[in-house]
């Protein structure tokens, strides 16, 4: 877990690396990895590559990088855990292979050589690397399937770089800060900046589940090699609807990733909420064997003695499973300090990301470097209200979706209304005109403002360039792509997945945690854990939200089950409203509004 | 079996200029390799000039009507086309149309200026098509990029190459006391002097000159070219140099005569604002000659580092002259640094691109 670059002077006339270039993209990732710094030049100049290292798995200097292979033909800088890393490693030695670390850094030069680019298909974990294969003299690049690990690239034409983070290339010098319309266009319409882009014309995504590979003629076309919608389909379509084994299927999936996320050399702690998910992860945990796992729960000073208060139920559920607890608590002043270092760590602009911040700043003073998350259950459970409004919008105003021009006509007559002052959001405007496709009503459901909306705050040509390269409906339109019909759970478990959870929440946790050198695991995004639970209809008959409570033995105490989800309730919505100076009184939705101007103010 | 290719080019065979000779550069690269070009241009008419090897040339048709019907039939005799070559952005369109027709694919060359201002519509659409978009620079390709919504990944720069006259060379003594240039040093600039192309900058290097003649008196500016707008630029020499030996204006030189002119100069100056490539730099700097040009533009893939110049911002006058003032004292242009631009590298990512292009995913097909 780590911070990765790497430069690769692909075409003849392109100047050699530049050493210098490459350690100011290290230095703008120090905190990314304090346990070690290296980098590498090929001898000839043409490719270069750096790394920041947070040791965890083999700490010893054998698990140093950039790492190379025994004949030193291939050379790695990677970010990331690969969990099955022992299971691959014996495979590989059974076949005669001799491995010199303990590092599953190692294990990825060997399945390289053993199978090329397609090696990614047989990782299960989160990764992202540059591999540099000087027989064949090309740049191999790859993220894992559902994008926990970002990476960067930066193509002028002569030229390829690649980091971890946005801001790296940025910081070494040579890549363009050219706004990027579509990136800032989707920033103000969804909260975060959807891939591939980002808000600097210049710097792409490598996108999640995907492959490229830099030849000297220049980077080719991702390869995409797992696709979220395709997976469920998968797996929606082997399975009959049998709900009495899917409370076993259920819990035999969780303790399956819950056991290799452990996989660790420094011990694993959780961010435990009083919620469900990060509950029945710390009780997998105990049950699997870990003892005195530290348990941190973040806590505001504003909510002391409040229901929205988690830190007692939190309190309740570690002491339940034998944990040592540290609630953190956090007050306004402290988020108005950090504010400065929070915008200068945050790679792109997002509306989130404060509450990963604190917790992880307080894993950090516990000197932890490794925590699980309960991120990504609500994806994968229906946990969000999407589940039942995005299909409910989508049934209910098919009719109105048959006869063009009546949706926008509506809009219009109803944006004015609300102009003149009727108590509505005003995103209730697009009702009729999005709502009745599947792309429309997700983003009526995710969005922070409307395309609609956006001519008062963006400049008109921007916005127009923008849209028309974000054309944000066919983006959201083509995750639904499975080769076969998704069912309405499978449809909104998919876009959350692979929009909100990769675009919003992945990205957060990465910069937020990183900023304070904590590896964030994510037991709930694993494609082998999506693949291994019952379709999307059976999680929604046994209403696998609640049945995650009952995974580990002993189950979660009664009282968390009975707490009514409260989503995000923090008083960081109100500082956050406070901070960018936007009217008392508002919904949290309107304060993203204003939190979202504000940060689009940071980056311009 | 070898790549067919059918070529719609502006000119290229029997015209002069850059894109012609870029043209000529990149099909004798392909042919060389083994592609066989049938070449459809605009201009230039190829009769009894000896072609290389699998390359032919059909006889000009200018009108676009007439051009469309030309290229149309051209294609057909030259069936199976694999490869629809477009060397200008506004036959975009006839060659999408070509390619989908004869089941090619399609690649787009995008020149330095022509791309600046697409608007909307066809064209527009019609170079978003391409399997493969090459430009000349990178200034080139990210203009591109801002105005087409085309993946990056498709959009590659194939970098103008320097021919083997221009290398460097003994100055010659006899050119020397033939244009009387005294003890120098000597600045040289090479160009067109129209007033269409005013942006490079002569009278910006005419205003340096007398604070550079006041450190070194025997400074010298050869001005290569002509135009519409010499009679204007020798007034505002006059004007802004104040000596009338400072500027000495040569006229039209052939191009074989340039390589000697290059190499009898102590820098080449030529702060241009606007050069799509600026081939001129190159080739001033393959002879030897150390290059101070100006950013913006393609300049900065001419000059690609320290090693072969510098390139100032037009605008600043001061920098002008401190530029000039330390590359006099650095001595000539490094000839590994021009190196990458001599044929071999050029033919090598040109057939490597070819390749890519047959082997990459055929969108025509795909989309189908």
């Amino acid at each position: 877990m780590c911070g990765i670059a790497g430069i690769y002077a692909y075409l003849d006339v392109a100047p050699s690396v530049d050493r210098v270039e490459l350690g100011r993209m290290n230095v703008r990732m120090a905190p990314r990895g304090p346990d070690g710094s290296g980098d590498w030049l090929s001898p000839d100049g043409r490719v270069g590559f750096t790394h920041r290292r947070l040791a965890i798995i083999d700490l010893s200097e054998r698990g140093a990088q950039p790492m190379h292979s025994a004949d030193g033909a291939l050379t790695i800088t990677f970010n990331g855990e690969i969990y099955n890393y022992r299971e691959l490693k014996a495979e590989l030695e059974a076949k005669g292979r001799v491995f010199r670390s303990d590092s599953d850094t190692e294990v990825l030069l060997q399945l390289y050589e053993e199978r090329g680019a397609a090696m990614v298909e047989a990782l299960r974990g989160m990764f992202a690397f540059g591999l540099w294969d000087s027989r064949q003299r090309r740049l191999v690049l790859a993220r894992d399937p559902l994008g926990i690990k970002p990476l960067y690239y930066a193509d002028d034409g002569w030229t390829l770089r690649f980091a971890s983070q946005a801001k790296a290339l940025l910081a070494g010098g040579a890549v363009s800060r050219d706004p990027d319309p579509a990136g800032i266009v989707g920033f103000h319409l969804l909260g975060s900046v959807p891939e591939p882009f980002t808000v600097w014309q210049g710097i792409r995504a490598v996108p999640a589940g995907a492959t490229m590979v830099v030849d000297a003629t220049g980077p080719n076309a991702p390869r995409q090699y797992y696709s979220v919608a395709r997976s469920l389909g998968r797996r929606a379509e082997g399975a009959k609807a049998d709900t009495s084994q899917a409370r076993a299927t259920l819990s035999a999936a969780l303790h399956d990733s819950v056991r290799h996320h452990l996989v660790s050399d420094v011990p694993v702690a959780v961010f435990l909420s009083a919620g469900l998910d990060s509950g029945a992860l710390l009780g997998t945990m105990a049950e699997l064997g870990a003892r005195d796992t530290l348990a941190v729960t973040l806590a505001f000073e504003e909510f002391r003695g409040a229901a929205l208060d988690e830190a007692p139920l939190a309190a309740e559920v570690a002491a339940h499973y034998g944990a040592r607890h540290v609630v953190r608590t956090v007050d306004r002043r402290e988020f108005e300090r950090d504010l400065p270092a929070i915008f200068d760590a945050m790679d792109l602009p997002t509306i989130d990301g404060i509450n990963t911040w604190f917790v992880a700043k307080a894993a950090h003073e516990a000197g932890i470097k490794v925590a699980l998350s309960g991120l990504g259950a609500d994806e994968c459970f229906g946990g969000y209200p999407s589940f039942v409004d995005v299909p409910r919008s989508v049934h209910l105003l098919r009719p109105f979706g048959v006869l063009p021009g009546l949706g926008a006509l509506a809009r219009r007559v109803m944006s004015a209304a609300i102009a003149a002052g009727i108590g509505v959001h005003p995103k209730a405007a697009g009702l009729l005109q999005y709502g009745s496709s599947w792309a429309g009503a997700y983003l009526l459901r995710r969005s922070v403002y409307m395309p609609w909306e956006l001519d008062d705050l963006l400049d008109p040509a921007l916005l127009e360039e923008g849209l028309r390269r974000l054309a944000p409906l066919s983006r959201i339109a083509a995750e639904l792509q499975a080769g076969r019909p998704l069912g309405d759970f499978d449809r909104v478990a998919t876009l959350e997945t692979s929009l909100y959870m990769r675009n919003q929440l992945l990205r957060d946790a990465d910069w937020a945690g990183m900023a304070h050198s904590i590896e964030i695991r994510v037991p709930y995004v694993d494609p082998f854990f999506l693949a291994a639970l019952p379709p999307g209809d059976v999680l929604a008959a046994v209403n696998a939200k609640q049945a995650v409570a009952d995974i580990p033995v002993p189950p979660l105490p009664a009282a968390s089950r009975n707490r009514p989800k409260t989503g995000f309730v923090t008083p960081v919505g109100r500082w956050l409203r406070e901070a960018s100076g936007a009217a008392e009184d508002v919904t949290f939705s309107a304060a993203s509004r204003a939190w979202a101007l504000r940060i689009g103010q940071a980056f311009a | 079996m070898n790549t067919r290719i059918l070529a719609l080019v502006g000119d290229c065979y029997g015209a002069q200029g850059g894109i012609a000779r870029y043209n000529q550069d990149l099909f004798e690269a392909l042919a060389e390799d083994g592609a066989e070009i049938l070449i459809v241009p605009r201009l230039g008419d190829a009769a009894g000039l000896a072609l290389p090897a699998r390359v032919q040339q059909h006889p000009p048709v200018f009108g676009r009507l007439m051009f469309s019907v030309a290229s149309l039939s051209a294609a057909w005799r030259h069936r199976p086309v694999d490869v629809v070559f477009c060397g200008h952005v506004f036959m975009a369109p006839l060659a999408w149309a070509l390619s989908r027709l004869f089941g090619a694919r399609y690649w787009l060359q995008a020149h330095g200026i022509d791309i600046l201002s697409l608007g909307r519509g066809l064209v527009r659409r019609a170079i978003e098509a391409a399997d493969l978009a090459t430009t000349v620079s990178r200034a080139t390709r990210k203009n591109l990029l801002a105005q087409a919504d085309i993946a990056p990944e498709r959009v590659r720069v194939l970098p103008n190459t320097v021919r083997g006259m221009f290398a460097p060379g003994p100055p010659s003594e006899a050119l020397r006391a033939r244009l009387q240039l005294g003890a120098g040093p000597v600045l040289l600039t090479v160009g067109r002097l129209a007033a269409s192309e005013r942006y490079k900058g002569h009278e910006q290097t005419f205003a340096a000159l007398p604070a550079l003649r006041a450190e070194f008196p025997g400074l010298i500016h050869l001005v290569v070219g002509d135009g519409d707008d010499r009679g204007r630029l020798e007034k505002r020499a006059l004007e802004l140099a104040g000596d009338p030996a400072a500027v000495r204006f040569l006229g039209y030189v052939p191009e074989a005569d340039l390589p000697d002119l290059y190499r009898l100069a102590d820098l080449f100056v030529m702060p241009s604002s606007h050069e799509g490539f600026g081939i001129v730099y190159l080739e001033a700097a393959a002879c030897g000659l150390r290059v101070v040009g100006g950013a913006g533009g393609g300049s900065g893939d001419a000059i690609p580092d320290g090693r072969v110049g510098v390139a100032v911002d037009p605008g600043d006058g001061e920098a002008l002259i401190a530029a000039i003032r330390r590359s006099l004292g650095e001595g000539g242009a490094d000839q590994a640094a021009i190196e990458p631009y001599r044929r071999p590298h050029f033919a090598a990512a040109a057939t490597k691109l070819l390749a890519r292009l047959r082997t990459g995913p055929h969108r025509m097909r795909d989309a189908a």
